[in-house]
């Protein structure tokens, strides 16, 4: 929109130029050739690389150890223990890094990795929460093995209702814990070699500010680092502070006066880089005959290794009469979870969404319409119905009731809901400044971590001076740029877009004063639009854009936006459906087609939406059937550390997509959504395993082995 | 310190520190014995620290042994680029960390041939360059993803890549590239149970995929084939 008004607005959404459209990424090109630099490419004089010595065992003590062969190898430059003989590995991850080796090249150090000796004498490991909770069990934490218990709602009420319930299911819900399995590893390369000065090249979903920890690792001020992280290759959580690899490479380079490269291995990755929480949820949930949801009990754990975990209060999402929780934290003597892609509710939807649709067969009742029932939100009555529609529901042969297979082969279907905050920081302050050549650039310290942050800035600035997205240079991913927001929980969007569109707009109004003396008219008559600019409503009156810029003379155009809160909303919802097919002779599942719905306000480059919304569905399918991290009782060694061991989906297990962009939710202002898409999914296609073949899996991932056991406890 | 000043024992263990359980594990022969066959393609390796390649012990085994560093000759992209490694040191490497400039759009994810992030063409075929060592390739034509596209001469699939939004972080996006590269110089036109099954081996955790394959079917259905542009 470029028309004159005193303050920037989006507008209607139905009438945009360039957002609310398909845009490319404006990185597209540096990306599909491999010019792209990530922090694992970067290559500087004198730099040597760095790995760590890890610990396998999540609680050992160091009976012996040498460094003196490491040290040995050609091309190792140093190797040395971080804890003595004596000291103890108290769990699994950060604690577990007990030394490292820095050699001339990667293949040196690897070798050097080889010849350090450590004898540990293994104790107990303590990685299942059964073996945390057991009479005796080491203490894991601080604070005990079990922590933060909370409650809610009074617990007799909940079982008074339940007693007047036509329909009561129990069930314990078992979700594993997930690695996040960004594909670029965490890690950095810490560019110090004596003097006052650093640059740390750094792995991370939050640049601006990231320079004060590196700062403090290397004892310099704050304004003397800089941290560049020009592209990210993922992070879906796990990756906001420098973390213990930060840490040790500030410290190796300080040491060594040159800069070191330490990027986590895959192993590393797995053992000591976070994991969404897995969770144990007791539920006991009770629904009237008429379809009202009445009652609902739930225990619930959060196994989160040495972290937190996350998870919801219950009821999620949904409205119920009453309502009792327990929620506490169980650890064991594993890494600590960590923030990931819509934290604790997944494992909520999974319990949630699995009662809701027992409930709605325990009295014969369709679960899309048991879900409306239930749901006070008028918003997800329209996507349920959309998602219902597009997913074949409609014509589905059994929807009261799961399907009695005929043959082997079963086919169902089943839904989710998705809830999302969105909010927003006003923290962005956006540099745009315009040459004499026609030249655009737009400076911000956000980082573009795959979600097209980047193309965002350029095509905000694009739009208001009506040229094309990559007509707009960027610079981003830089902390000595102005400041912007962590990319996490969906703030990146809404805590951008605003800035952005205001020093856009300051842009535009700027350069319309210039401009207007020229051709005759008051800068409130300027009009932006296909490269060029002119008068509203006599289009003789007009320069081309080049021409504009040409006459600000020698020096360039520059202006800075801030955050505007009434550019940005916040609150969105979604639904998911799933459709799949059961083999009941081998127990396999596969995945036949997926729908999603999301509103977020504007959506400002749709086609960046639909892949969040398709890695969510994608993210939740692999999640569903395949993701589970296992350690060895006994010894706590981690069985699924590479990606041999930990399947993700691919190529093969893709079933139809579709992602639609909730057009109805019109309000004119922008919002992220990538949580609310990778909540639902996996929940959906639990449901629809049910609904094909009346097997109920209360355990993820939904493998065959699961799926054959539930059917032999049936019969 | 020079291998001189080490006792033999010490040496024997240097050597097997030096990182040849790849190479046990790629051959299933420890020691830093190269197959002959797989040796036939060295180029003439000359010897920068200290070195062999030598013909082994036993008579009749066409075998080398290397250790330390050496120069070997690749062709990549289809230039001539000499490059010190050591005999553990794996394709990827060499790529990523030993050639001058650095060619660091081949992405190192997993290391050991389970992601696809490595992938380059040798021979016409996709290979997963983390499992290919150095010391085999000379010999070999190597294509890797700067061979393919440049940011302002972007090859087809390249271009639909961008089109239909079949990358959001990158990372895995030069290796699928060369691997729907591959597909489609051998396929042509492939339908979508062939660029999924061509595909399998590359693993992106954005979720990409879907774009992906409408990508590379666009790509086979303009018609501009085998790679040649």
């Amino acid at each position: 929109m470029t028309s004159a008004r005193n303050r920037p607005e989006w507008g209607s959404n139905d009438t945009h130029a360039l957002l609310n459209s398909d845009i490319p990424r404006v990185d597209g090109p540096e990306k599909v050739t491999g010019r792209a630099i990530y922090t694992h490419d970067i290559r500087l004089p004198q730099m040597v690389y760095a790995r760590l010595v890890v610990c396998p065992y999540p609680r050992a003590k160091i009976k012996s150890q040498s460094y003196r062969k490491a040290r040995k190898v050609p091309g190792v430059v140093h190797g040395a223990p971080f804890k003595e003989v004596g000291d103890s590995i108290a769990f699994q991850g950060a604690d577990g890094v007990v030394g490292a080796i820095v050699a001339e090249t990667p293949e040196a150090a690897a070798a050097g990795l080889c010849g350090v000796k450590i004898d540990y004498e293994v104790l107990e490991p303590v990685v299942t929460p059964e073996d945390a909770l057991a009479p005796g069990a080491p203490v894991v934490g601080r604070r005990g093995n079990v922590t933060g218990l909370s409650s809610s709602g009074d617990r007799a009420e909940v079982e008074a209702a339940l007693s007047e319930c036509a329909a009561v299911v129990r069930g314990t819900f078992r979700v594993p814990v997930q690695h996040h399995v960004s594909l670029e590893t965490h890690g950095v390369v810490v560019d110090y070699r004596g003097g006052n000065e650093a640059t740390v090249y750094f792995s991370t979903q939050g640049v601006t500010g990231s320079n004060r920890e590196f700062a403090s690792h290397l004892d310099l001020p704050s304004e003397n680092v800089r941290v560049v992280a020009h592209n990210v290759g993922g992070g879906f959580g796990a990756k906001f502070g420098g973390g213990i690899e930060g840490r040790i490479a500030c410290e190796l380079a300080l040491e060594l006066r040159r800069p070191v490269h330490l990027m986590l291995t895959r192993e590393d990755e797995f053992l000591m880089a976070g994991n969404r929480s897995g969770s144990e949820q007791r539920v006991i949930a009770g629904a009237s005959r008429d379809g009202v949801f009445k009652a609902l009990a739930v225990e619930a754990d959060r196994h989160g290794g040495v972290g937190r975990g996350a998870l919801p209060t219950p009821p999620y999402i949904y409205s119920v009469g009453n309502t009792y929780s327990e929620i506490r934290s169980v650890h064991t003597a594993t890494d600590s979870s960590r923030a990931m892609r819509a934290p604790g509710h997944p494992q909520a939807s999974f319990a949630m969404e699995s009662v809701l649709d027992e409930l709605a067969y325990g009295i014969n009742m369709d679960p899309v319409e048991f879900r409306k029932k239930n749901l006070a939100d008028p918003v997800y009555h329209r996507q349920l119905d959309r998602v219902a529609k597009e997913i074949g529901w409609l014509e589905h042969p059994h929807r009261t009731q799961p399907g009695v297979p005929e043959n082997a082969l079963a086919v169902g279907i089943g839904f989710g809901v998705a809830i999302w905050g969105s909010r927003s920081r006003d923290i962005t302050v956006v540099d745009v400044r315009i040459g004499p050549d026609g030249s655009v650039l737009a400076a911000t310290g956000v980082q573009d971590i795959g979600q097209g942050a980047r193309t965002l800035v350029a095509a905000i600035v694009a739009e208001e001076l009506g040229l094309a997205a990559h007509e707009v240079s960027t610079d981003i991913g830089d902390s000595r740029l102005p400041p912007s927001v962590a990319s996490g929980g969906s703030v990146t969007t809404g805590s951008l877009g605003p800035s952005v569109k205001d020093g856009a707009f300051n842009a535009r109004v700027e350069l319309a004063k210039r401009i207007a003396p020229m051709l005759d008219a008051e800068p409130e008559e300027i009009r932006f639009a296909d490269h060029r600019v002119f008068v509203e409503g006599d289009s003789g009156r007009s320069v081309s854009w080049k021409q504009a810029c040409a006459s600000l003379g020698k020096d360039p155009l520059q202006v800075s936006g801030r955050f505007q809160p009434h550019l940005r909303d916040q609150g969105i919802h979604g639904a998911q459906a799933a459709k799949v097919e059961v083999d009941l002779l081998t127990g396999r599942v596969t995945v036949l087609k997926m729908v999603s719905i999301q509103d977020q306000g504007l959506p400002l480059n749709r086609m960046a939406i639909r892949s969040q919304m398709n890695g969510g569905m994608i993210q939740a399918l692999s999640f569903a059937l395949f993701e589970e991290r296992v350690l060895d009782k006994k010894t706590g060694l981690m069985l699924s550390g590479n990606l041999e061991n930990y399947k993700i989906a691919g190529c093969g297990e893709m079933p139809e997509l579709v992602a639609i962009i909730d057009d109805e939710d019109t309000r004119e202002a922008v919002m992220g959504m990538a949580e609310a898409s990778n909540i639902p999914g996996h929940s959906a296609i639990g449901n629809a395993i049910y609904n094909a073949c009346g097997l109920r899996l209360r355990e993820m991932p939904f493998t065959p082995a699961r799926v054959l056991q539930a059917k032999g406890g049936m019969s | 310190m020079t291998p001189d000043d080490r006792s033999p024992s010490e040496q024997d263990e240097l050597d097997e520190l030096s990182g040849l359980s790849r190479r046990s594990f790629l051959k299933g022969a420890g020691g830093g014995v190269v197959a002959g066959a797989l040796a036939g393609g060295l180029a003439q390796p000359s010897t920068s620290e200290g070195v062999v390649p030598q013909e082994a012990s036993a008579p009749g085994a066409s075998t080398v042994s290397l250790s330390g560093r050496h120069q070997i000759a690749l062709q990549v992209n289809g230039e001539q680029v000499l490059v010190d490694v050591e005999p553990q040191t794996t394709l990827l490497g060499a790529l990523r960390h030993h050639v001058s400039p650095p060619m660091t759009g081949t992405k190192e994810v997993c290391d050991r041939g389970s992601c696809g992030a490595c992938t380059v063409i040798v021979d016409g075929r996709p290979v997963y360059s983390c499992m290919q060592l150095a010391d085999d390739m000379p010999g070999h034509a190597i294509r890797t993803i700067e061979g393919i596209g440049t940011p302002d001469d972007l090859s087809p699939v390249q271009e639909e890549f961008c089109r239909f939004d079949g990358l959001m972080c990158g990372f895995c996006t030069p290796g699928f590239i060369v691997a729907s590269t591959a597909c489609l110089e051998k396929h042509g036109a492939p339908d979508v149970d062939t660029i999924k099954r061509e595909l399998s081996g590359n693993v992106c955790r954005c979720g990409t995929q879907t774009h992906i394959i409408r990508a590379v079917q666009a790509a086979g259905e303009s018609g501009v084939l085998k790679g040649e542009r």
